[in-house]
């Protein structure tokens, strides 16, 4: 097999290991903050049956949680499912490992902000909502950039584990075409890709730091 | 009717009870300052006033308006949180340390508040964000950020931001305690000519001078009770040990 | 995302009344059973044959690449109808359902020509590796089978899959793998070393390779049978055979072989 036909087969692995990566982010965020509220809560239950679930999230393999959430409903509940279950599957499990550690960021960001901020928006008359959106939270995203990017750069390299449910993202493929082909080239182009993904991804983050850099 | 009215107002942390037994008015257009020792509790009056520490006991009234009411023990009862935000309205506070938002440029930092929270149109938001810059001799500086100005033109913005809400009572919570010596003048300049166009104002201050020559009324606070009410004169000469003690400290 | 949740949700079971489809698993680094070919589509002996099954049925197949490792919760929970790649029977006899026997495989050892091993025998104090949850893993382990051979190997070394397994034995860090002999031989032939290598002429066992069905599903399983006996009636599972290289391998025909004596013999 040559070099183009390689790179062709694992173009519609890629657009899947965007889609993982992109679904993810767009489910883990917000996620993410609802959990770091709840380990925030002033109800105790509330906040140590999160803290539970952080600790469980971030305690055990993502693997390990792919294969829950995919084989769990026949296990649990005898429900067998249907074909487009191993892709939302995928993006259960990684959005709620995901917001497992997105939580604890936007958690040590909000617990960051100065007490003063709360209170001058308290007295100027803001609601607890528009207090939060308006003047907390984006001070938080500035705080919590870098730690974030970290985090998001994690993801893109962490899609990989897809293949523990055989969902073809573009490491499962480049698996098979090495085994078929008995060489390791698609690893090396596999390689490239996350690279110049996370050089991308590293750039997005870099522009929004650059922007949020107008104050201090 | 009193522009502002506590009466009985006790606060605890814990065990430690910090304020017993305060009571004070305000007339309208009046300029009251609390002076003290650190730790004599003036600092939690204002917060108590302002909604930031919750009262234990006492009342709290502004214009005839109850926020806070006494129960037949003496404790507080507060009002309905729609109540308490509509009374808020009479009032603004100036912090020790500004609390400007860092990522909103000086004029967003005073008109972000009455558009969202007043409900006026950008305009004239806009409009009074400029007056109150003006007057603050800051109109150069409306596209700066807060990081960008010295200390005392951060605590004029401040000023600026809760003036712009057209409070009926304004406390200043120690306004020049974070500032530079040769940066105080500027502040309280600004509050003595919002004492000329007889703003009601309750400051809580360590600058003696200042509370003598601005204020109507004096009260001298120490370990959580009002030592010591009156005129500047009746305070800055009186015969009381405690007093004597806390002022000769200043001389 | 809602309404595909709930469209994910329909019961697998329902549409076992009338069957459309058949779910087909297997393991798409597995040639030349199944595999991806220069198109990208899944071909190979099983996935051919598998297709040449649902023609005869009316069925639309459904190729369902599976991680080898989860191979049982794949079938149990429904998401194929078997696991049809390679699969041997020996050993797994009574965990599945089996089809009729269509592969006769062997587990065979394969080493570097210039390593000087030659019998099993030589293999005693070297470095062995096997794929891991492999049939010939399977062998290694076994009491009754070869374990007693492993047991003078200096390590048994389970690797994930057979690229890195022959970089390894290539580099000298083992001395030999164990496995399936249509995977040695595909991997001898495609290999552009290949020909450094080796497969011992004694192997560890022989076995055969079925179709793993459900516990139980015999109504699915007698229809494979069924279609698989009149594929080797008209030709097909020859030609798929010799197209895969597998006529040696390839037994299907002794499994039918007395219906179609009997039937030549009218």
């Amino acid at each position: 097999m040559n070099f183009e036909t390689m790179i062709s087969q694992m173009t519609g692995g890629m657009t899947e290991t965007i889609g993982i990566f992109a679904w993810t982010l767009v489910f883990s965020l917000p996620f993410g903050l609802l959990i770091a509220f709840g380990r925030m809560s002033k109800y105790k239950w509330l906040s140590t049956i999160v803290k539970l679930y952080i600790s469980i999230m971030r305690g055990t393999p993502l693997m390990l949680q792919l294969l829950v959430v995919f084989f769990g409903p026949y296990y649990l509940f005898r429900i067998s499912m249907g074909g487009s279950w191993r892709f939302i599957s995928i993006i259960i499990g990684f959005t709620l490992n995901y917001g497992a550690y997105f939580a604890e960021i936007f958690r040590s960001g909000i617990e960051s902000m100065p007490i003063g901020q709360y209170e001058a928006a308290k007295l100027l008359g803001y609601s607890r909502i528009q207090t939060f959106f308006m003047i907390i939270f984006p001070q938080v995203i500035k705080r919590i950039l870098p730690a974030m990017a970290n985090e998001i750069i994690t993801l893109v390299k962490d899609t990989s584990l897809a293949f523990s449910i055989a969902y073809m993202e573009m490491f499962t493929i480049a698996k098979q075409i090495a085994a078929a082909n008995t060489t390791f080239v698609p690893f090396v182009i596999a390689a490239v890709f996350y690279y110049v993904f996370n050089l991308l991804v590293a750039g997005v983050i870099g522009l929004m730091e650059k922007k949020l850099n107008y104050y201090h | 009717m009193y522009y502002l009215e506590i009466n009985h107002l006790r606060k605890s942390f814990g065990d430690l009870e910090v304020l017993s037994d305060i009571s004070l008015t305000l007339e309208q257009g009046k300029v009251l300052a609390i002076i003290g020792p650190s730790g004599s509790g003036k600092s939690t009056l204002l917060r108590c006033a302002t909604y930031l520490e919750r009262m234990d006991g006492g009342d709290l009234t502004y214009l005839g308006e109850k926020a806070v009411n006494m129960d037949e023990k003496g404790n507080s009862v507060y009002a309905k949180p729609a109540k308490l935000k509509e009374i808020q309205q009479n009032f603004g506070l100036v912090f020790q340390n500004f609390n400007l938002f860092p990522h909103f440029s000086v004029i967003k930092n005073i008109m972000h508040p009455l558009i969202k929270v007043q409900k006026k149109s950008k305009e004239e938001a806009k409009e009074i964000a400029r007056k109150l810059l003006e007057k603050m001799g800051l109109s150069e500086k409306e596209n700066s950020y807060p990081y960008q100005l010295s200390g005392g033109q951060q605590q004029r913005v401040s000023i600026a931001r809760a003036l712009a809400l057209n409070p009926k009572v304004l406390f200043f919570d120690e306004p020049t305690s974070a500032l530079d010596p040769e940066l105080t003048g500027e502040i309280l300049k600004v509050i003595r000519e919002l004492a000329s166009e007889h703003m009601t104002m309750v400051i809580v201050t360590h600058e003696m001078n200042f509370a003598k020559n601005v204020a109507d009324y004096v009260i001298f606070m120490d370990k959580g009770v009002i030592v010591e009410e009156g005129s500047p004169d009746q305070i800055f000469t009186s015969d009381n040990p405690r007093t004597k003690e806390f002022l000769g400290k200043f001389d | 995302m809602c309404v595909a949740v709930v469209g994910a949700m329909i019961p697998m079971g329902v549409l076992a009344e009338e069957r459309t489809t058949f779910r087909v698993g297997f393991d798409a680094e597995y040639p030349p059973y199944g595999y991806m070919d220069e198109n990208g589509e899944y071909v190979g002996f099983d996935l051919d044959l598998a297709q040449a099954v649902c023609d005869l049925q009316g069925w639309e197949l459904v190729k369902v690449p599976i991680n080898w490792d989860s191979k049982d919760m794949e079938l149990n929970s429904g998401s194929i109808d078997c696991i049809w790649s390679g699969f041997t029977i020996n050993g797994r006899e009574d965990d599945y359902t089996w089809s009729v026997p269509y592969v006769d495989n062997s587990q065979v050892v394969v080493v570097s020509k210039a390593s000087g091993i030659e019998t099993l025998e030589d293999l005693s104090g070297k470095r062995v590796g096997v794929q891991a949850a492999s049939a010939a893993l399977q062998v290694l382990q076994d009491e009754e089978q070869q374990k007693d051979l492993a047991d003078t190997f200096a390590t048994l070394q389970e690797f994930g899959d057979y690229n890195s397994a022959f970089v390894e034995l290539q580099a000298g860090s083992i001395d030999a793998i164990a496995m399936d002999v249509g995977v040695a031989n595909y991997q001898l032939t495609n290999r552009d070393n290949g020909d450094d290598f080796m497969v011992l002429e004694e192997s560890l066992n022989s076995e055969q390779y079925g179709i793993g069905f459900r516990l139980g599903d015999t109504e699915l399983c007698d229809q494979v049978n069924a279609a698989l006996e009149q594929l080797v009636e008209d030709g097909t599972v020859a030609e798929l055979a010799e197209k895969y290289d597998l006529s040696d391998m390839v037994c299907l025909d002794e499994q039918f072989g007395e219906a179609t004596t009997a039937e030549a013999a009218e």
